[in-house]
């Protein structure tokens, strides 16, 4: 039974109707999660979907109905996430956990390492891009589908949450010893930062390359929620202007706006104070959280036989990038203990 | 560390060796290979220097370790890339102890050689792609 047949046979039992899929094609991207695009034919009626289903080995190790429920907690709330349709945790029809979201067309993704990616619409793009942020930091997470299963930490704890889970990340997949990323934890743990203003979803990977733009000056569809949480909305911030993604662009953010112009826009919409302390802070450990997510890319291209070209750019390329970022702050760092 | 340029090339073979099932054609495979080749390219920048750097980093290390009074030699005879990795995680994970003590001792004036040590061992390992325009 080939992958289109095992869909028709879920979405049929699933809506209490005879489906159709057509035009099924796997797409580039998100390398935590297999991701194709598809169309349905229900009753004469043709609609575009997305699928993404846990791969055999992946990227991160990520929960799918966080990254569902991230979703639709922001589907049609101010921020363009794409329509959640439908969530299957058990190995129903397709073998392994999945989720299917409605399909935004017309959209293009940059690759970070493109350069001057947006060209004449880059301050429209990043004018958009920060705020859509500014409104994903300021909403209240209570009463949102992700609190159904995101855990709340307390305002002081979100940095000890972070910085555990990704130190532990990098102490079980580091295949060689990285002096440069060790001293970078030591220092993010002997110098914590202000508690958090408050408690917001994080998207935890907004960046250049994960959205869809038309174009034209237009972001249509804030993608890749899969490492979606709950915690300090100073996070996003860091991660999306980490000079890794900054499309080799010393002047701009994300290849974007100059950084003054993306955190007043951010500040505009969330409502929210920059605390520059705070910001060194979540970007020295957002350098250090990718070198955990590269680390683990190394380890599971190993592991897997190399099979995935992906994960072997990650593992190498990147990672030696964020050693470059991480030690150029760590030499740069004053008043930090 | 990061895989080594023999694994990538292994890899790229392997990525490339199975039938692609029939829904992965097209832009997922098309995408594949431009990563494939960006793998390739960054495999002869590998070949070329990574011996080279890996005997500097290694003397790098082993020269501040003994300056910090824990003294590891860097020499091997053996200069294949396995042989140098292996000496080279050893001289790391001597690193990582002598800076947590020479952090704990406050002893400024290491720190700060160490820090730009860590600044150089990034320089010298860092891969270049070509400048690629957005679309």
């Amino acid at each position: 039974m080939t992958l289109a047949d095992q869909l028709s046979t879920y979405l049929g039992r699933l809506w209490g109707h005879p489906v159709q899929v057509l035009d099924l094609t796997r797409i580039p991207g998100g390398a935590s999660r297999e991701t194709y695009r598809f169309d349905v034919d229900v009753d004469g009626e043709r609609k575009g979907l997305i699928l993404r289903r846990d791969p055999v080995g992946s990227l991160i190790d990520t929960d799918r109905r966080l990254e569902f429920l991230a979703v639709q907690s922001f589907y049609g709330r101010g921020v363009p996430a794409p329509e959640p349709v439908a969530l299957e945790m058990a190995e129903t029809e397709l073998e392994r956990p999945f989720f299917i979201m409605g399909r935004i067309d017309g959209g293009k993704a940059a690759s970070p390492f493109t350069v001057d990616a947006y060209g004449v619409h880059a301050a429209t793009i990043g004018e958009q891009f920060f705020s859509s942020l500014g409104i994903i930091a300021k909403a209240d997470p209570v009463g949102l589908p992700i609190s159904d299963v995101a855990e709340m930490p307390e305002l002081s704890a979100c940095w000890s949450k972070e910085l555990d889970y990704w130190a532990n990340v990098i102490e079980t997949d580091q295949l060689h010893p990285q002096p440069i990323v060790w001293a970078a934890i030591r220092k993010l743990r002997r110098n914590p930062p202000p508690p958090a203003q408050k408690i917001s979803v994080v998207h935890g990977d907004y960046r250049t390359g994960n959205f869809l733009h038309d174009g034209e000056g237009k972001i249509i569809a804030i993608l890749d929620w899969e490492m979606a949480h709950l915690g300090d909305p100073m996070e996003d911030l860091g991660w999306a202007i980490d000079p890794l993604w900054g499309h080799y662009d010393p002047e701009k953010v994300a290849g974007m706006l100059t950084r003054t112009e993306a955190l007043k826009l951010w500040e505009q919409t969330s409502g929210l104070k920059v605390d520059e302390q705070a910001l060194d802070w979540w970007s020295l450990f957002n350098a250090v959280k990718g070198q955990a997510i590269w680390t683990s890319s190394a380890r599971e291209y190993r592991d897997s036989g190399g099979k995935d070209p992906v994960l072997a750019l990650s593992g190498w390329y990147t990672a030696r990038r964020h050693d470059k970022i991480i030690a150029d702050r760590l030499a740069s760092l004053e008043g930090w203990a | 560390m990061t895989p080594t340029a023999a694994e990538v090339l292994m890899g790229n073979f392997m990525a490339l060796v199975e039938p692609a099932p029939q829904e992965s054609v097209g832009d997922y495979m098309a995408s594949r290979i431009s990563v494939i080749g960006m793998n390739s390219l960054l495999a002869s920048q590998e070949t070329e220097m990574g011996a080279a750097v890996r005997v500097w980093e290694n003397e790098a290390i082993s020269a501040v370790l003994s300056k910090a009074g824990a003294p590891l030699a860097a020499s091997t005879e053996d200069l294949s890339i396995t042989a140098l990795d292996a000496l080279n995680a050893k001289l790391r994970l001597a690193l990582i102890v002598v800076h947590e003590a020479v952090e704990a001792k406050g002893d400024a004036t290491l720190d700060r050689e160490i820090l730009t040590l860590y600044q150089a061992m990034a320089d010298r390992r860092m891969l270049v792609l070509p400048v690629m325009p957005g679309s």
